[in-house]
């Protein structure tokens, strides 16, 4: 298949790109740090590792996807390599769906990595294994598919600085949506509510893929919100993808 | 420039940087104790700004505050105790530890039992389910100030929730007892009398219910004893003279069944035995 | 014949700059390749041949104007199939290695497994590229890029092959390769549609040609039609005669030690030089009639606009 094609081609580009090693490497050193932090706290040490792990996953991960994806589409207009490829008999589409794929590939290869990290020093702390980490990883996961395909977006019409401003400003409103939330109550009813409703809407909430509190809590978390929120990340990941799609589409490669 | 040249300015100058960096940290300089701190508000809102990793920037501030509190050398460190962990319970108010050791720091360190109060009530209110909150604060009220009645409010308050530890109910037996509620100390180390297994607990059950039965014993033959005085101006010169002059209606025994000693020159009633030495 | 490509009045501007200012690129472009013959499409830098070519490609897309291909819309996925592209300065994924690229592009199109292994080594040696097979693009030369391109633009089997200044930039042995390749192709059925601006090989193997200016075709036709055959000047290259004797005869362009070169306007003037150099026991070393060449065609072109 043609998207399968860009999609691996994109991924052997991907790992070239030495900031995903330069990342990883603090990734990994954060990760492993966790462990000397927790020695400074009195009480529960897991839940500091978890806590700084979680953490470290998530903004490292958010990192990748930004930086990578931004660069994406940019370096192939910049540097005309995707004359020829646009050439060919492909729609335009299925380049983007290639790079989304290729890029999310990556990702889940990082994201596999930083976890055996994770896994193997909460382990060697506590010798036994906490299944529900995976669960957060996974919504993790969702979230940075969900950023990648916004920074794709942006970089299929802004230079690399401004679409990874664009995107890390779209990653700190999602996990603001709840904050705003509690603004919009606050607003006298009438037309700047409602406008401020159908925004607030509109915008992620990336809340929803947050699961960190209640894994380090050991709180049980609501069986239907597995499936909503996957679905509520493929959902609006997908209407990202299209609205790429839709920039793309009649762009003009000068 | 030549290579060599270059090496050797480079070698210098790193070695230079170092020593100056070793002086610099020789000399002290004013701190302004946990200036940046105080700048943070506290409040819902705070929760917003971190976008999402709470519980981490609440462990990181948990870790900066013990190192903060541990450090001697601030002189007003106290001033912000408050502040500083009502953030943390702000950002993660299922966080245990910051609670326990804010208390501790706040009575042993600062010296202010009504803050640990506060934060171990805090600590109760956002986690209904931890026992460890109330029962800390009634060890503090009865260890550092005696305060029984206080005490005694929060071992009850332990007991109720589930899972308390057994030794709770003797705490607040005890604490009864200290604050002369008889009524209720009696009915508590009845029951633990009755429901424990322990042969221990059984036989210090027993003691305290002794020594309360005692407490109430000699309260009530004490009263007897002044009426006698009011009515014939001199003590009694036997207990039993109480019965007979209708002030008593019997004469109380001890819990194992003996008398009372009543010393009649100094009107004095005290129990048999020591409660503790049985 | 069918038509391989047809224009018809193609319009493009671009607004550029802060305060977007639209300026005119393509002013109703109309031209028609038959299939089968190698188009040139020529013009000055910056007269629209890019645009022109990346619109047929829908890489840009015209304000007005159709595009058809073999009959098919250019947007339509069966005219890309029938199309090969190669871009001006080339620039491919560095990290590939040749047959690595080649596979990549081969799995874009509609070609069955088994044939892309074959085709790939076959386009490898059509473009003298065997040996550096395994040879990350990044360690190529300037005009090895080229001839890799070109072997990427023929992957597919196009039946029109469209190549943006595909001599550029190389040595006079890298040039005689490509055109000797796409005299080849011609050979072999396909259509090539190439711009360029080095006309020397233009006249050597085009067909047809079209001459772009501003924005606007200003003349199209096969070679014969607008090159006239008419000798212009005659080009001599004699020796044993003075610069004087021959003033009035023609034009003096260059003296070397003994021999002159002189430029004869007048048929009856090269007689009468041929005879005073009998005369004088002199000799000719050349004797060149200089006929229109697409330069001056394209030069004077130029010019009037």
């Amino acid at each position: 298949m043609k998207i399968k094609a860009i999609a691996l081609n994109t991924f052997k580009e991907a790992i070239r790109d030495r900031i995903l090693y330069l990342l990883l490497f603090f990734a990994a050193v954060c990760i492993i740090f966790s462990r000397i932090l927790a020695l400074l706290t009195v009480g529960d040490r897991v839940k500091i590792i978890i806590d700084v792990d979680l953490a470290s996953l998530s903004l490292f991960g958010a990192l990748i996807a930004i930086l990578l994806g931004t660069g994406l589409v940019y370096k192939e207009i910049d540097k005309k390599t995707i004359y020829t490829l646009l050439s060919k008999p492909i729609h335009r589409y299925q380049f983007l769906l290639g790079k989304f794929l290729g890029l999310v590939l990556t990702l889940f290869i990082m994201l596999l990595l930083m976890s055996i990290i994770f896994l193997a020093v909460v382990f060697l702390h506590t010798f036994k294994i906490e299944w529900s980490i995976f669960i957060t990883i996974f919504f993790i996961f969702i979230e940075l598919c969900l950023i990648t395909a916004v920074a794709i977006l942006f970089s299929c019409f802004s230079t690399p600085i401004l679409s990874s401003i664009f995107s890390l400003s779209f990653y700190l409103i999602g996990h603001f949506s709840w904050g705003l939330e509690t603004l919009i109550e606050k607003i006298r009813p009438g037309i700047g509510k409602i406008m401020a409703q159908i925004f607030y809407i509109f915008l992620p909430n990336l809340e929803n893929f947050n699961f960190k509190t209640e894994i380090v809590h050991h709180l049980p978390i609501p069986s239907n919100i597995f499936l909503l929120s996957t679905l509520y990340g493929i959902a609006y990941t997908i209407f990202i993808l299209l609205l790429a799609m839709l920039v793309f589409r009649k762009r003009d490669f000068i | 420039m030549k290579k060599k040249l270059i090496v050797f300015l480079l070698i210098l100058s790193c070695g230079i940087f170092m020593g100056l960096k070793l002086q610099i940290n020789k000399i002290a300089r004013e701190k302004i104790p946990g200036s940046s701190i105080i700048y943070i508000p506290s409040g819902k809102y705070l929760k917003f700004v971190t976008f999402g990793y709470s519980p981490f920037i609440a462990d990181l501030i948990y870790i900066w505050a013990i190192q903060y509190y541990s450090n001697y050398s601030i002189p007003d460190r106290y001033d912000n105790l408050d502040h500083i962990f009502s953030i943390i319970a702000e950002l993660d108010h299922r966080y245990l530890d910051p609670y326990e050791i804010g208390a501790m720091i706040a009575v042993h360190e600062a010296k202010d039992l009504s803050l640990a109060f506060k934060i171990l009530d805090r600590g109760l209110e956002k986690n209904p389910d931890q026992w460890i909150f109330p029962l800390q604060a009634g060890h503090y009220a009865q260890m550092m100030t005696k305060d029984y009645e206080l005490a005694r409010k929060y071992y009850k308050k332990t007991m109720e929730m589930d899972g308390a530890p057994v030794i709770t109910r003797r705490l607040y037996a005890n604490a009864a007892f200290k604050i002369m509620d008889y009524k209720t100390a009696w009915e508590n180390w009845l029951e633990i009398y009755q429901t424990t297994e322990d042969e221990r607990i059984k036989k210090i059950a027993s003691n305290q219910l002794y020594q309360v039965k005692a407490a109430i014993d000699v309260k009530v033959i004490k009263e007897a004893i002044e009426k006698f005085k009011e009515r014939f101006g001199r003590n009694p010169t036997e207990q039993a003279q109480l019965v007979k002059h209708g002030l008593l209606d019997s004469l109380p025994k001890d819990l194992d069944g003996k008398e009372y000693i009543y010393n009649s020159q100094t009107g004095e009633i005290r129990a048999p035995m020591i409660w503790w030495k049985r | 014949m069918a038509t391989a490509l047809k224009i018809e009045d193609l319009h493009k501007s671009f607004s550029t700059g802060f305060i977007p200012k639209k300026k005119k690129i393509l002013k109703g472009i109309s031209l028609a390749v038959e299939e089968g013959e190698i188009f040139g499409y020529l013009g000055p830098n910056g007269a629209g041949k890019t645009t022109t070519i990346k619109c047929i490609l829908g890489l840009i897309f015209p304000k007005k104007g159709k595009i058809e291909i073999f009959g098919h819309s250019s947007y339509s996925l069966q005219a890309k199939e029938q199309i090969g592209y190669l871009p001006e300065n080339p620039y491919f994924y560095d990290y590939l290695t040749a047959s690595e690229f080649l596979r990549f592009y081969s799995q874009l199109s509609l070609m069955k497994k088994k044939d892309k292994e074959d085709k790939i080594s076959s386009l490898l040696s059509l473009v003298s590229l065997e040996q550096s097979a395994s040879l990350p693009l990044r360690k190529f030369s300037r005009g090895m890029l080229q001839r890799i391109g070109l072997a990427q633009a023929l992957l597919n089997e196009p039946s029109l092959v469209l190549l943006d200044e595909p001599l550029g930039g190389l040595d006079p042995l890298g040039r005689k390769e490509i055109r000797d390749i796409i005299v080849k192709l011609k050979a072999e059925g396909k259509t090539v549609f190439l711009s360029s601006h080095i006309l020397q090989d233009i006249e050597m193997i085009c067909d047809r040609v079209a001459i772009i200016v501003n924005g606007q075709i200003v003349s199209q036709g096969t070679l014969q039609d607008l090159i006239s055959e008419k000798i212009l000047f005659t080009e001599i290259l004699l020796s044993g005669v003075e610069e004087k004797e021959v003033e009035d005869l023609g034009e003096c362009i260059s003296t070397h030690t003994e021999r002159l070169l002189l430029k004869v306007f007048e048929d009856e003037k090269i007689e009468k030089v041929l005879q005073l150099v009998q005369s004088k026991k002199g000799k000719i070393h050349s004797l060149i009639p200089r006929t229109e060449t697409l330069e001056d065609l394209f030069v004077g072109i130029v010019k009037q606009q």
